[in-house]
Parts: structure tokens; sequence; C-alpha cells
């Protein structure tokens, strides 16, 4: 059993079907998290639609344990989970937020290997999901002016980023008996 | 990788350095006294409100009954009642300061504040 569980640590020994199963798990811990985020009292901030983002936890655990095509397809399911769930424009901004979010993380990684810390890769994964939601609204609707939300913008992700990477932290070992 | 070093808090200052200077921008530019608020449904132009006035009413645009504003005596403008599920737009609070905006995305409006007057370039509205 213990030879089981390193060789699923080690990611490389996963045939297709384990990995399926792990990246589905996975998936359905994203929207646990969702919901139970749902669940929350919103925040008493003048800014519509601020949240802590706690799916991104498990999106983040895939991207940094799985691999970046498990990342993207569990952001992209994410998205169109919301889509059937909320609507067309709620799933518009969960895809272009979750996409860009991951991109930039997989960027982060890439450059600056192994100096980076999770905690600023959460943050800047945070603050560019905010970004990507953002850029919809103001395609979608008329021109914005985006200057009076940045700060806004950036101290939430700022704040999320923290958070969900401590988190992160906590429920890793829930994650690896997972397998 | 680890998952903090002491360095991360240099990267959060900075960022929090980044938003305290995009927030001075903004104030500095943007407060001023002429204002008036724009109501968009889906985009299109509906309604303008001229909150210098001072006038203190309740009224929703023809194009969506159950939706309602209400216009402060102090300048400001808020939704106050709406149908949505979430009800993001009334919590945004009062919009009073040029470039605020609040909006109720299921239902497609967009509470948006502007100057009175068209600021030749510097007042750029961001289209991508």
């Amino acid at each position: 059993m213990a030879g089981k569980v390193t060789a699923i640590m080690n990611r490389k020994n996963l045939n297709r079907t384990q990995m399926l199963v792990l990246t589905s798990m996975i998936f359905a811990a994203a929207l646990v998290l969702a919901v139970v985020e749902n669940m929350l009292p919103p925040l008493p901030v003048p800014v519509p639609g601020v949240k802590f983002g706690l799916s991104n936890i498990a999106v983040m655990y895939a991207l940094f344990f799985l691999g970046k095509k498990q990342a993207y397809a569990i952001g992209i399911l994410k998205s169109v989970f919301v889509f059937i769930t909320r609507g067309g424009i709620a799933g518009l901004l969960s895809i272009t937020g979750g996409i860009l979010s991951i991109t930039v993380m997989i960027l982060l990684m890439a450059i600056f290997k192994d100096k980076i810390t999770y905690l600023v890769i959460s943050i800047f994964g945070a603050v560019s999901h905010n970004i990507g939601q953002f850029i919809v609204i103001t395609v979608i609707y008329t021109g914005m002016n985006m200057w009076a939300y940045f700060p806004v913008l950036l101290i939430s992700g700022l704040a999320a980023g923290i958070v969900t990477s401590t988190l992160l932290r906590f429920i890793m070992p829930a994650f690896n008996r997972l397998a | 990788m680890k998952f903090y070093k002491r360095t991360d808090i240099a990267v959060i200052l900075c960022i929090l350095a980044v938003s305290a200077v995009s927030w001075g921008v903004y104030n500095y530019f943007f407060t001023g006294s002429q204002v008036r608020a724009e109501i968009y449904y889906y985009s299109e132009l509906v309604e303008t409100v001229d909150l210098a006035e001072g006038k203190d009413t309740t009224f929703s645009i023809p194009q969506d009954r159950n939706v309602i504003f209400h216009q402060y005596p102090d300048g400001s403008i808020a939704f106050v009642e709406s149908d949505c599920p979430d009800k993001v737009c009334i919590h945004a609070g009062r919009q009073k300061t040029a470039g605020q905006f609040a909006a109720c995305l299921p239902n497609g409006i967009v509470l948006k504040i502007v100057p009175e007057k068209e600021a030749g370039g510097e007042d750029a509205d961001i289209v991508i």
C-alpha cells in the first residue's frame, strides 16, 4: 500500500486511467469548495462579486502535482459547471478568469522554477483571475473606468492568494491521502 | 518549491504599493463635484440622472420595473431593490464619484457615474 502511495505521488508512474480518476476527484473537490464558498456570508466590501475563490485550491493542487493539462481541464470543467448553474455571463467570467489565472501561474513556474514560492504563485493566480473577469465585464458592457477598481482587484487578489495558499498547505495531507 | 519565503513580504508590499498608487491616481484625477449617473440596459444608455441637483427620489427604468434605484440628496445613487438572486448590485451601495459603477448582471443593468463635462482625452474610459 505504501508502494502504491509513493507511486502515485510520483505522477509519472500513473497510467492514464489513474490520472483520469485522480483528476476527476480533484475536480469534484473543486466543485465542493465552490459550493461551500457560496454558503458563506457575503463580504462587507463595497465592490460586487469579491470572493475568496476557494475552488482555486483544487486547481492549484492540480497544477502543482498533476500537470498542466489536468489543471486546464479542471478549470474549463469548472466553468462549464458555473455556466450550467449560474448562467452565461457567470460562466464566461469563470472561464476567462480561470484560464488567465492558470496560464499566469504556469508562466511564473516556468520563469522562476524553484526560486518562487507557492504563496506568490497563488497571489498572482488570484489577481490575474480578478483581472480576467474585469476585462470580460469591460468588454461586454460599455467601457468602464478601470482605475476606480484596480486597487480593489489587487488587494482582494492578494488576500485571496494568501488564504488559498495557506489552506492548500493545510489540506495537502488530505489530498495526498486520496491516493 | 517552498510555501513561503521571507522575500515574499517584499512582493506583497509591492502589490500594496501599486494599489495605493493607483488609488491615489484615481482620487486625484476623478474626484469632482459635477457628476451624473448613467443607467445602461444591456449596453444601451436608457437614463441619465444629474446627481448635482440633490433630489431624493426612488425610480426604476421602464425596461425593467423590478429593479429600483434611489437618488439621495447628497448626490449619490444606489440600487435599492432587485429581483436578482445574489443582490450584488444592492451590496455595492451608494455610487457617488466619477468612475464608480454598480451592476446587476443578471438583469443587464449597469449604473455608471461619469463627470458632467466630457474632459478631453484625459478622462479615458479604457475600452479594450
